[in-house]
């Protein structure tokens, strides 16, 4: 078999190279390791909770309305470790640029990179830099790995029935914002990615009530992403269409080009779920913060497996995790 | 001359009054013995100097059982007195019960006969008639294993089944006014609204105009007259989907151009919903905006007393669910469900056991595979593994193979929601339930994300039985033919070997192993799913030039929309890649103005259909190419000759017929000269038909004419549905063969 892009995209087909991974003979050193593959690494070090993550950075175009790949390297480690309940203490930078690279534009990158930064009061501590031969990449590559400490740990797998399922705010932005501005579709409203650094919206939702379980939807979008939650929880969850936030303009997108706005990235946005009686308190929190204003509950966790769209016509399908490329299945 | 022995007898012997059927014969020919039931077979100990004539006599059985092999044994010991029935026991299971039977005629002469027992009475059955599969909970079939064993019989009742003499010896479902299940009337909000008859007062709110929700055999229907059919459908959010209407046979001879062979199955023991040709294409447009109507006759005894109250010439009988769901059963739900549609429930206190909605046929072909036709028995050799076929994921059914048979059980639905998902394993359940098979092998369609598919693997995960994927329109082919042909598939979609989607095409061989010698060329779908539920957006990705630019600008599409279909289609982005033939109609509709938007599936196809009704259509030149070692049909090359046609006078109506009409036969003549080169290089003689386009009338029988012309034989599976309902009956054929070889 050949890795495809498949591999990468976040859904079912990217298990096969997750499963290669259960090869390693350690995968946990103490806390919380690889095998539980949440968005983060705990290690216990001292009475303290160390989380450790990383992720690397590949979109295209490199820059695009909302924010560019500097930006998302930043925002994607922060995020997974705030994901966690970790407050981020500072990041590593790997950048694998192409010979040729422009010397103007890996700059502005860095000022993006320092900007979403300097908004979290996360510093970037270390670095390394690899310049490939013409070709043998497309133009960057971004990686970056952080380190936080958490007081509370917040997993993904912690639902329990009766929790609120929370969002913090309009789905599918970033997705339909990247591919938009990749292939040059000009939609009637412009549309713009969410990217932004959520650890201190998310450590002021902690300070407000519990949180059982978190996570940031990013590749495979809210579908895949709700779908992990119920899976690892065991449980079932139940969406209500009609109160899942979606731009209008995303909408719009998604009905001329058949993606499902639930099934592409997002980069500024966390699911939640909490507590029924903490829910309107946390929910009222997130909206008061500046990238949580369209924050919403929009589901409830039952007994039961999968996780269930309740349509606004009255009915109701499965949210499945994405294959990661769409088929046609109408016959 | 044996003048005794014990002889058994398989098949379907249970619920079909097979006791005192041979009770009876005992009688007549002074035969002393006894008769027992266990399971799928009928074991009798005979002893008396007529037990030949007996004998052959038993091997006609009654009307409603199937006989698989009659069997004498020898038998010792001392003949009892008399001859006696004994109670059913449980044994071998693959013989199954009848499906639900319409009333019969002798029952429903006691039904309006004065002063008789069973006077007005619903519920009345007997041996030859009443419900079956929906009330049985499981084998062996008796009172006690039905929905029947909360009635216990009356004195009457008990003496009529204890009688040798009556149609109701040893009938499981006897009820009457005493003690069987009773008619209650509801108002909208649930209320029990007290009526002396309430079927009389169900008929006259229905004359005044109220849509009510009628509980009949296998679910609910939702049923009003032919002048609240409008509403309905604006309060069902279904405006142009046609009913279906309940009539008597009277009037359907008056209103539609019905057949001698249409008219017996409309009044069979199944009754289902004909599907026929009005007299005036253009009558009765508030029912169906189609060409053709459905219809069915009264076939409960609540629908005969119902049509002699009524003065409504017709009633609105449609399935109480949303598309796709399955139909509701319970009042409970139907309250909570149906609050907003209905007026009012007429329900009974029998309870619905397995749901069955009705069937449906059209021109001799089985659309809907259900009331009266299943739990469906096929005989087929397919190995000693017991086998389940999950089904597609559209109309679908599933299928178990045990012993030497298929069975298929009712339509299911759409199973794309966690309503008709749960469906399927009840269905799946209740099948297991009363055959007991040890499953070995799951077949499943090749679709990674069908839920049908995803059934089979947590099944599969569950049992380790081994899976067998099936490529859809293999299953088609496997379903409709079992010896080495060339086969057509021609439907909507299917999951292609090859990661693209099908539906046009050709194969050669026989399950498991064919080849696909050709196919529909392959188009773009602009947006996957989308470009079904937007057929012009199909019509873009099969011909994206400039003149359908202009002529979607001209049909209302914003520039700056259009903009992004071309950009959609010329970058590949989220485009499919297609042969199906449901497609080609689909973007024809559009290219015609006759459908903009699918609201019910198979609608433009359908619409087209209807279009092309009455048309003769012009021969066209048959453009073919080769794609690798396959012969292709250049469908894109049929649709510009279509286009340049239409564009020649797109106002003239008469002109759209005709073009409607052109495309349907010259795409099937395209498909048949495929299949005939084919079978000539192949040296075949049979060329098998399956897949839902071959509902469409123009293209079946263009496709049977060029088949027979150039000197090869047309097989269709008559027993079995030709769109999706087959799928799960070919997969087990597929895994089947694939085992045994
Ligand atoms: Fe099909
Ligand atoms: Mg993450
Ligand atoms: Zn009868
Ligand atoms: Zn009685």
């Amino acid at each position: 078999m050949k890795i495809s892009l498949m591999h990468g995209a976040g859904g079912e087909v990217m298990g096969e190279v997750v499963d290669l991974f259960s090869k390693i003979t350690n995968t946990n050193a103490g806390g919380i390791g690889l095998e539980a593959l949440d968005d983060g690494a705990v290690i216990p070090i001292g009475d303290r909770q160390v989380v450790f993550t990383t992720d690397s950075h590949v979109v295209r175009p490199l820059f695009f309305p909302g924010g560019d790949i500097g930006r998302i390297s930043v925002c994607g480690t922060i995020n997974d470790i705030a994901m966690m309940g970790g407050r981020p203490l500072a990041l590593s930078c790997g950048l694998i640029i192409e010979e040729g690279f422009d010397f103007d534009t890996l700059s502005k990158i860095v000022d993006s990179m320092d900007r979403a930064l300097s908004e979290e009061n996360v510093s970037l501590v270390t670095g390394d830099t690899k310049v490939m031969e013409k070709g043998a990449l497309d133009q960057i590559a971004i990686n970056t790995a952080g380190i936080g400490v958490a007081e509370t740990i917040v997993r993904d797998n912690g639902l329990i029935p009766g929790d609120a399922i929370i969002v913090s705010g309009t789905l599918g932005d970033h997705g339909f914002a990247v591919l938009a501005s990749r292939e040059e579709f000009d939609f009637a409203d412009q549309i713009i990615s969410d990217v932004a650094p959520l650890s201190g919206m998310v450590h002021a939702a902690m300070n407000a009530g519990t949180i059982h379980a978190m996570k940031d939807p990013t590749r495979g979008g809210f579908a895949s992403a709700i779908n992990e939650m119920a899976k690892k929880s065991k449980v079932m969850i139940r969406i209500s269409e009609e109160e899942v936030p979606i731009r209008s303009s995303v909408r719009a997108a998604s009905q001329l080009l058949g993606i499902d706005p639930l099934e592409v990235a997002n980069e500024g946005k966390v699911v939640m779920g909490v507590p029924a009686d903490d829910a309107e308190t946390i929910l009222k929190v997130l909206k008061g913060h500046r990238y949580g204003k369209d924050a919403a509950i929009i589901g409830t966790v039952q007994e039961g497996t999968g996780v269930i769209m309740e349509t606004a016509a009255g009915g109701e399908r499965f949210i499945e995790t994405p294959m990661g490329d769409p088929v046609p299945r109408v016959c | 001359m044996p003048k005794q022995g014990h002889i058994i007898i398989r098949g379907i012997v249970q619920g079909v009054g097979f006791r005192p059927f041979v009770y009876a014969r005992a009688i007549a020919h002074g035969i002393r013995g006894s008769v027992c039931n266990t399971g799928s077979e009928v074991q009798i100990d005979a002893w008396g100097d007529n037990f030949d004539d007996f004998l052959s006599d038993l091997r006609k059985g009654p009307p409603l059982s199937t006989i698989d092999s009659v069997e004498v044994h020898p038998l010792s010991g001392d003949s009892p007195k008399s001859f006696h029935i004994l109670k059913s026991h449980d044994g071998v299971r693959t013989g199954l019960i009848p499906p639900d039977i319409a009333t019969c005629p002798d029952c429903i002469k006691d039904i309006f006969t004065p002063n008789g027992r069973y006077e007005g009475y619903f519920a009345t059955s007997c041996v030859n008639c009443g419900p079956r599969y929906s009330i049985i909970k499981t084998l062996p079939y008796d009172r006690e294993r039905t929905a029947m064993d909360e009635f216990p019989p009356c004195g009457d009742c008990s003496e009529e089944y204890s009688d040798p003499f009556s149609r109701r010896h040893h009938a499981q479902t006897i009820a009457c006014q005493i003690c069987g299940p009773e008619l209650v009337l509801h108002s909208g909000t649930g209320a029990v609204i007290k009526e002396q008859s309430p079927i009389k007062r169900t008929a006259q709110l229905l004359d005044q105009g109220s849509i009510i929700a009628i509980r009949g055999i296998g679910g609910f229907h939702i049923a009003c007259t032919g002048d609240m059919a409008r509403t309905l459908k604006e309060r069902l959010g279904r405006t142009e989907q046609p009913f279906a209407i309940m009539a008597r046979k009277e009037w359907i001879l008056d209103n539609t151009s019905i057949s001698p062979d249409e008219e017996k199955i409309l009044q069979s023991e199944i009754s289902p919903i004909v599907v026929l040709d009005k007299k005036d294409p253009n009558a009765l447009d508030n029912v169906s905006n189609l060409h053709t109507i459905g219809c069915m006759v009264p076939y409960t005894g609540l629908h005969h007393l119902l049509f002699s109250y009524l003065s409504a010439p017709y009633l609105i009988m449609t399935s109480a669910n949303a598309p796709g769901y399955p139909m509701i059963t319970t009042l409970a739900e139907a309250l909570s469900k149906l609050s907003r549609i209905t007026d009012y429930y007429l329900t009974h206190t029998r309870d619905i056991m397995n749901r069955c909605d009705d069937s449906v046929i059209r021109k001799g072909h089985i659309i809907r595979l259900s009331r009266g036709y299943a739990p469906k028995r096929t005989k087929i050799d397919l190995g000693n593994t017991a086998i389940l076929g999950t089904g597609p994921e559209l109309n679908a059914t599933v299928t178990l193979y045990t012993q030497g048979f298929c069975i298929t059980s009712p339509h299911i639905g759409n199973v794309r929601n966690p309503g008709t998902y749960a469906y399927l394993k009840e269905t799946t359940s209740c099948l297991c339930n009363l055959m007991q098979p040890d499953i070995k092998i799951i077949a499943h369609d090749l679709h990674p994300q069908f839920l049908s598919t995803r059934y089979a693997k947590e099944l599969s995960d569950e049992t380790g039985a081994l899976l067998v994927p099936v490529q859809h329109h293999e299953a088609h082919i496997a379903a409709s033919c079992q010896k080495e042909c060339i086969g057509i598939a021609i439907d909507g979609v299917g999951y292609g070997t090859d990661g693209t989607i099908w539906g046009g095409e050709i194969f050669q061989g026989s399950a498991p192993h064919y080849s696909r010698v050709g196919h529909l060329m392959p188009v773009l779908m602009p947006g996957g799913d989308l470009a079904t539920i937007w057929p012009e957006r199909m019509l873009y990705g099969i011909l994206p030039d400039e003149q359908t630019h202009q002529l979607l600008l001209s049909r209302g599409w914003k520039e700056q929309d259009l903009s992004i279909l071309e950009k959609q289609v010329s970058k590949r982005f989220n485009t499919a890649v297609t042969s199906s033939t449901g497609r080609i109609l689909d973007a024809a509709a559009a290219l015609l103005g006759i459908c903009r938007k699918k609201t019910y599936d198979g609608e433009p196809a359908m619409k087209l259909e209807s279009a092309a009704y009455g048309a003769s259509p012009e021969t066209w030149e048959i453009p073919l190419t080769r794609i690798g070692t396959a012969e292709v049909l250049d469908t894109p090359s049929l649709l510009k000759q279509a286009r340049d046609r239409f564009m020649s006078d797109p106002k003239d109506s008469q002109n759209i017929q005709q073009i409607a009409a052109s495309i349907q036969y010259n795409l099937a003549r395209g498909i048949g000269v495929i299949a005939c080169n084919a079978a000539a290089s192949a040296g075949l003689q049979t060329i098998a038909l399956s897949g839902g386009v071959a509902y469409n009338e123009m293209i079946r029988n263009t496709i049977r004419e060029t088949v027979h012309k150039n000197g090869y034989q047309l097989c269709t599976n008559h027993d079995m549905p030709l769109g999706d309902g087959c799928i799960s009956f070919g997969q087990c054929v597929y895994a089947g063969k694939k085992e045994i070889l």
